[in-house]
């Protein structure tokens, strides 16, 4: 019985700290982003693969990504809903900033090539918990693209 | 061609439902689900458990080398006397042949008694140390036997199984110790309809055994002196699954008049050497 009472404390702590700050920073975050983003739109990220033909480029690869570590409001919340099914909104968040936050970062890298747009932008997402996704849950996203640059 | 990347909307990969309704939504379904899983497989596990027959029981008892942790041997009188008893009442609650009742007596100072698998009954010296005659201890007997005729043990241990069961595949952990503390020689837990029951059985041999109802409600008059004392405070009758303590000594009274037995009526004395032999062997 005071096992019971002693994990239910914890879990308990555990989730309210998750709530607290897993929501300050992702609120933080999206803020951010939606800043950041505002500008970034100058320069173009494209998922097509074929390069603008009205001129010569010079042609760079860039990357940016991000790791993002998952909280425990977050993951118990999945946790409950393994078990109905449905959309697990908790993670569509996480997945979200982490997808917008790596674009960013690429652009920024292209912006400091002097780059005008990035093309063939393509996307990798993973777990880097690997098989201990009980303990770390971290994920990293990783965007990668060309970056195109005007020759004179 | 010109190439744009123009500002997309908030919220279409993302929800804008606040996360904490998702959470309550989630936690409160889950918790029903518990409750109604839990209060199903214990309920079926409890009956199905029932259906086992005692010789299985007893055998699975008898796995157990149950002397070995009794002080039966060294008190040969006592423990001649309480089985005695428990065959006296064995026949007059009329049991099946196969369930045997074996008393065993237990040298400490813990006020207890109990029924477990196999027939079972232990019973503690604290607690044979307030008894101040036969017709008490008899119902103290006839209610842990009372238990062992209605199945009480087996079912109880079923409900425990089959929770434990339900929680490991819901939780997907949990303890991997299923029979839990419901082990052979520990005090099954019993719902209050069941201490309801056995205290029924042992109204009904009172009867039976000397006519009358006397030192039925002495014995639970005497557990709600003692955990007076120890300012043991009574949880409130729904929480708690004994009964309490003053409804069980009004239970044998009603009892009485509504079936218009005596409720009082010469108590029988224990014998001689009973406290002689919760004496010896004291240290």
């Amino acid at each position: 019985m005071f096992d019971l009472l002693f994990s239910l404390f914890v879990t308990t702590i555990l989730v309210s700290l998750g709530y607290f700050f897993g929501r300050r920073a992702e609120i933080k975050h999206f803020n951010n982003l939606v800043k950041r983003e505002a500008t970034m739109n100058k320069l173009p990220a494209m998922a097509s693969r074929i390069p603008p033909g009205d001129g010569e480029y010079d042609q760079y690869l860039v990357s940016g990504s991000v790791v993002i570590a998952n909280d425990y409001f977050k993951s118990f919340v999945a946790g409950l809903r393994n078990i109905f099914g449905g959309k697990v909104r908790t993670y569509e968040t996480l997945l979200d900033r982490a997808r917008r936050e790596a674009v960013l970062r690429m652009k920024e890298k292209a912006q400091a090539l002097g780059a005008e747009a990035v093309f063939n932008v393509k996307y990798e997402a993973s777990n880097i918990s690997g098989q201990y996704n009980k303990r770390l849950p971290v994920i990293e996203v990783h965007a990668y693209g060309t970056a195109l640059k005007k020759q004179f | 061609m010109e190439y744009h990347n123009p500002k997309i909307p908030e919220h279409i990969n993302t929800s804008r439902e606040h996360p904490l309704k998702e959470f309550s939504i989630l936690l409160i379904a889950t918790l029903a689900l518990v409750v109604i899983v839990s209060l199903l497989l214990g309920v079926g596990g409890s009956w199905f458990a029932g259906k086992i027959p005692f010789s299985a029981e007893n055998k699975v008892a008898s796995f157990y080398d149950i002397t070995e942790f009794t002080d039966s041997a060294s008190h040969p009188e006592l423990t001649a006397y309480l089985q005695s008893l428990a065959d006296k009442i064995s026949v007059a609650q009329k049991l099946p042949k196969e369930m045997r009742i074996t008393a065993h007596y237990m040298d400490s100072d813990t006020v207890n008694a109990f029924a477990t698998l196999g027939g079972n009954l232990f019973i503690y010296r604290g607690l044979l140390e307030k008894i101040d005659n036969e017709n008490m201890l008899v119902t103290l007997l006839a209610h842990e036997i009372g238990h062992v005729k209605h199945r009480h043990p087996i079912k109880s241990l079923g409900h425990g199984v089959a929770v434990s069961i339900a929680m490991i595949a819901l939780t997907g952990s949990g303890s991997t110790n299923i029979m839990g503390n419901a082990g052979i020689l520990t005090v099954l837990k019993f719902s209050r309809d069941m201490e309801k029951e056995a205290d029924q059985e042992a109204m009904n041999t009172l009867h039976a055994l000397y006519g009358h109802l006397g030192g039925g409600a002495d014995l639970f008059a005497m557990f709600k002196k003692m955990r007076q004392k120890m300012k043991m405070d009574e949880s409130p009758a729904l929480l708690s699954t004994h009964p309490l303590d003053q409804d069980r000594i009004d239970s044998f009274k009603t009892m009485a008049s509504e079936k218009g037995w005596k409720s009082k009526g010469k108590m029988t004395p224990l014998p001689g050497f009973f406290k002689d032999s919760l004496q010896s062997k004291r240290q």
